[in-house]
């Protein structure tokens, strides 16, 4: 008798979200399988790298994350250019740092100002992310939203606490809302159904399970998101068929392991290359988890997972 | 089902600190209010009572029975405060119950001779040397360990109330429905051991659930377990509704529940609404789709 690969049968599928303007555009989602189970079902669309930008100079990165942004990291506007041009990004990710209240406390006008010359200056899709803070980033978000009107950008964190105000945002003017819970499936559940109750499209959110890195965590997002997705696909749970976002980049690269010189860790291997693959295994366990954005830092650590996504598509 | 009052807390203000003044008449009015609304027995709960833990448990014993002839759960860890409690305890119209013993060896050794020597019952609390159970394969071991032990001891099945934990739906919905197989397979307990009783913390299942919504859940999990056997809970005395159900008056719910749990698919358009939202709890308790506090707006 010959073998027969088992197969799960699938009942759900993820929806399909579209980021970014016009032909630029980037489809996500419209999986009908658990990620890269081509032999089930279809991931008609790549999971996509989006690299960080900072729309103030990093205080406090370590040398090997620094590096190869010499030169721009005053200069928003340059680093997604360089991301884009010379690293290849599919996608920009905004950290809004400087409006952070305990920090630079920037008002939500200048903050918006810098995301449209971002966007502006670039083709690929923008995620513009706010500092975890409720209101502010309430303020910031709906400001930036009406700045960048038709960008159809991504725009987060998305809480219980703030949900309505940039929930109306992102529907007043377009915008894909990053649904962000603490790691929980019953909150990531609670927070759809509310933007959906609010008007939301589907077509315009994707959720954010919230990311822990290697070593921090990483084990509880990664139970989380493929809960998820068996709930979304094989038990017709609606409110979790979403395609979902994982912000694993300033995770990895707090951590002290990251952050160690040659001389404080002589027995932890050269420090740049230690980050890269800390930042690069952390990317590829959340994408086998179901991550259809990655937002990354280093370009060694994008290369390395934009090759590891391209033998995974091919393996079909 | 059989209920047992829960509103004798050291942790409500107004009753600790009458357990702290030893203000006999607030502690009596609440017992006798408490049998008043119909309960079946009466959890005096100390909490952890490190300190005077004995004289409190006799003092509260004594005074309850001066104005209560219902069987009282002795509820506290403090051993010393469960052997005061039985010391002074007058069987009137039922055993007292130990609540609770756990399935550790050290407190099944220190606690299961006092059920024996002043014979009382106890709450079997299915909690391991390693904590809480992960399944209710764990939680049969755990049953069968605390009724191995029991029977060693010479106490009679009846004496023994299995208590599998009630978790709260809202973190840990695996752990609800593990309850829900646990008592699935109560009955084959109960054939090998006849006369094993059961009882449960029936409200923590609604725990951290929108205050609105707490009573549904424990009204629809309460159907769903009674119809697997378990014989009594640990509830709020003066929850009026609940107690409706219990005493077996909401028989269109009942069968509406019961019928999803009999893997039946009702059809919502034709019920009325609020035997949906039964319904739809009921999925929610059975683990047929995740919780949300919005589950009843789907």
């Amino acid at each position: 008798m010959a073998f027969e690969t088992p197969k799960i049968t699938y009942t759900g599928k993820i929806k399909s979200i579209a980021i970014g303007k016009g032909d630029q555009a980037i489809l996500l989602g419209d999986e009908s399988s658990y990620p890269f189970h081509l032999f089930e079902g279809e991931m008609p669309n790549t999971p996509r790298i989006a690299m960080e930008v900072y729309d103030v100079a990093p205080e406090d990165w370590a040398e090997a994350a620094l590096k190869p942004f010499t030169g721009v990291t005053e200069d928003p506007v340059a680093w997604a250019k360089r991301n884009v041009e010379e690293y290849k990004a599919d996608m920009v990710c905004l950290h809004l740092i400087s409006t952070d209240p305990n920090g630079l406390d920037r008002p939500a006008d200048e903050a918006a100002q810098t995301a449209k010359k971002v966007a502006d200056a670039v083709d690929v899709p923008l995620i513009v992310w706010g500092v975890d803070n409720d209101d502010k980033d309430a303020e910031v978000l709906r400001k930036v939203a009406e700045v960048c009107e038709g960008k159809h950008l991504i725009i987060g964190p998305v809480v219980e606490g703030n949900y309505k105000q940039v929930g109306a945002g992102a529907i007043g003017y377009k915008h894909t809302a990053i649904a962000s819970t603490p790691i929980d499936i019953n909150l990531a559940k609670q927070l759809n159904i509310l933007l959906g109750n609010l008007g939301v499209p589907d077509e315009q959110i994707i959720v954010d399970p919230t990311t822990g890195g290697l070593g921090y965590g990483i084990e509880y997002t990664y139970s989380v998101m493929e809960r998820i997705r068996m709930a979304a696909l094989t038990q017709q749970d609606e409110r979790l068929q979403f395609p979902m976002i994982c912000n694993l980049a300033r995770e990895v690269w707090k951590t002290k392991e990251a952050k160690l010189t040659a001389e404080e860790a002589p027995t932890m291997g050269d420090p740049e290359k230690r980050g890269i693959l800390m930042e690069g295994v952390t990317a590829v366990v959340l994408l086998l988890a179901g991550a259809d954005i990655l937002v990354m830092r280093h370009p060694e650590a994008v290369k390395l997972v934009r090759e590891m996504i391209g033998e995974l598509m091919a393996a079909a | 089902m059989e209920l047992i009052g829960e509103n004798v807390n050291v942790m409500v203000t107004k009753i600790g600190t009458a357990m702290k003044e030893r203000d006999a008449k607030t502690i009596q009015d609440l017992a006798v209010a408490e049998a008043e609304a119909g309960m079946d027995y009466l959890d005096i709960n100390l909490g952890p009572a490190r300190k005077g833990g004995a004289e409190l448990m006799e003092w509260m014993v004594k005074t309850i029975q001066e104005v209560v002839d219902l069987p009282l759960y002795l509820d506290t860890t403090n051993v010393e405060a469960i052997e005061a409690g039985l010391r002074v305890y007058k069987n009137k119209r039922g055993k007292a119950v130990i609540n609770s013993i756990m399935a550790r060896p050290e407190r099944m050794e220190a606690e299961l001779p006092l059920a024996k020597k002043y014979d009382a019952g106890f709450v079997a609390l299915l909690w391991g040397p390693e904590g809480m159970p992960r399944d209710e394969a764990e939680r049969g071991v755990l049953a069968t360990e605390l009724m191995n032990k029991a029977a060693e001891y010479g106490i009679p099945n009846e004496d023994v109330w299995i208590d599998p934990i009630v978790t709260p739906v809202t973190s840990q919905q695996d752990q609800v429905k593990s309850m829900i197989e646990f008592m699935k397979m109560f009955r084959d307990l109960q054939e090998m051991a006849p006369g094993l009783k059961s009882t449960c913390g029936l409200s923590n299942v609604s725990n951290g659930a929108p205050k609105d919504l707490r009573p549904i859940l424990n009204q629809t999990y309460l159907l769903i377990l009674e119809k697997y056997g378990m014989a009594s809970a640990i509830v709020d005395a003066f929850d009026e509704d609940l107690k409706t159900f219990a005493r077996g008056e909401r028989q269109d719910i009942t069968n509406v529940v019961r019928g999803v749990v009999s893997g039946e698919e009702p059809d919502s358009g034709s019920l009325p609404k609020e035997q949906v939202d039964y319904v739809k709890t009921a999925k929610i308790l059975l683990g047929h789709s995740l919780y949300s506090d919005s589950w009843l707006q789907l």
